[in-house]
């Protein structure tokens, strides 16, 4: 089972499984001496679950990464190097917490937020510089 | 005067069980994989029994749409990777729970107009 699960693992996208699969594997074995424990009847039905489940998510990865090609101009989050992602998501998070604080009066926690942003804005900086400009302008 | 200020375009992104369910599992405190499948099975009573291949999905387009983040924690555990909610998440979630609940008042609310008569 342990090497069919590895198997199906091909059938994601690349950048899924350069994301998930080393992860999705740990998570899976745990998942299967545990199931086995609790009995054959559970370990078929978790057998079954997991097949369906990898071919339903291979499915559904390979039509979202389909439709949620950039447009021209639109940031690519979805297509940066997983690293850059999150240093971007940080960013826009920030940016959006810090936003709602002062709407909110909150100017304490706003101030504390401005430092989190920098602090973020500083991480995508060195981030783009190592990876360069191919993934375009992101802030 | 104050004025509450949301982000309109969460306020209308629909969320699915299993989204629901992680976010929820995620609310108290950060997990990994394997202790968020677990939390799942208990928050739902032993109804649902999230796949690997749902839970990852579900995971990467929440790390996407920066409703989460994944992060390295220091302890003994196998995994290495956890996860935690964002403010973003946070917020969507509550956002969720509130539409719940005034449905779930509503849906009541219905039932008993429905038995007086």
């Amino acid at each position: 089972m342990r090497k069919a699960y590895r198997f199906m693992l091909l059938l994601y996208p690349r950048g899924h499984r350069e994301q998930f699969a080393e992860e999705m594997n740990q998570v899976f074995e745990q998942l299967a001496a545990e199931r086995r424990e609790r009995g054959w009847t559970w370990y078929v039905r978790f057998a079954f679950g997991e097949t369906a489940g990898l071919i339903g998510g291979a499915a559904r990865a390979w039509l979202e990464r389909r439709s949620t090609r950039p447009e021209p101009g639109q940031t690519p989050t979805r297509w940066m190097p997983q690293e850059l992602a999150e240093a971007q998501q940080r960013v826009d998070a920030s940016v959006a917490d810090m936003v709602q604080a002062i709407a909110n009066h909150r100017f304490e926690r706003a101030r504390v937020l401005s430092n989190q942003e920098r602090e973020a804005r500083e991480k995508l900086r060195e981030l783009r510089e190592k990876y360069g400009d191919e993934y375009g302008r992101c802030v | 005067m104050r004025h509450v200020v949301r982000q309109h375009s969460l306020e209308t992104k629909p969320l699915t069980e299993p989204v629901l369910l992680i976010l929820t599992s995620l609310a108290a405190h950060p997990r990994h994989g394997y202790a968020l499948i677990q939390d799942i099975e208990l928050l739902s009573n032993g109804r649902v029994h999230i796949s690997t291949g749902t839970l990852f999905g579900a995971l990467r387009r929440l790390l996407e749409d920066g409703w989460i983040e994944r992060f390295e924690q220091q302890d003994t555990s196998r995994q290495k990777l956890s996860y935690r909610l964002t403010g973003v998440g946070r917020r969507q979630l509550q956002l969720e729970l509130d539409r719940m609940k005034h449905l779930t008042r509503t849906g009541f609310a219905r039932l008993r107009a429905a038995e007086s008569l």
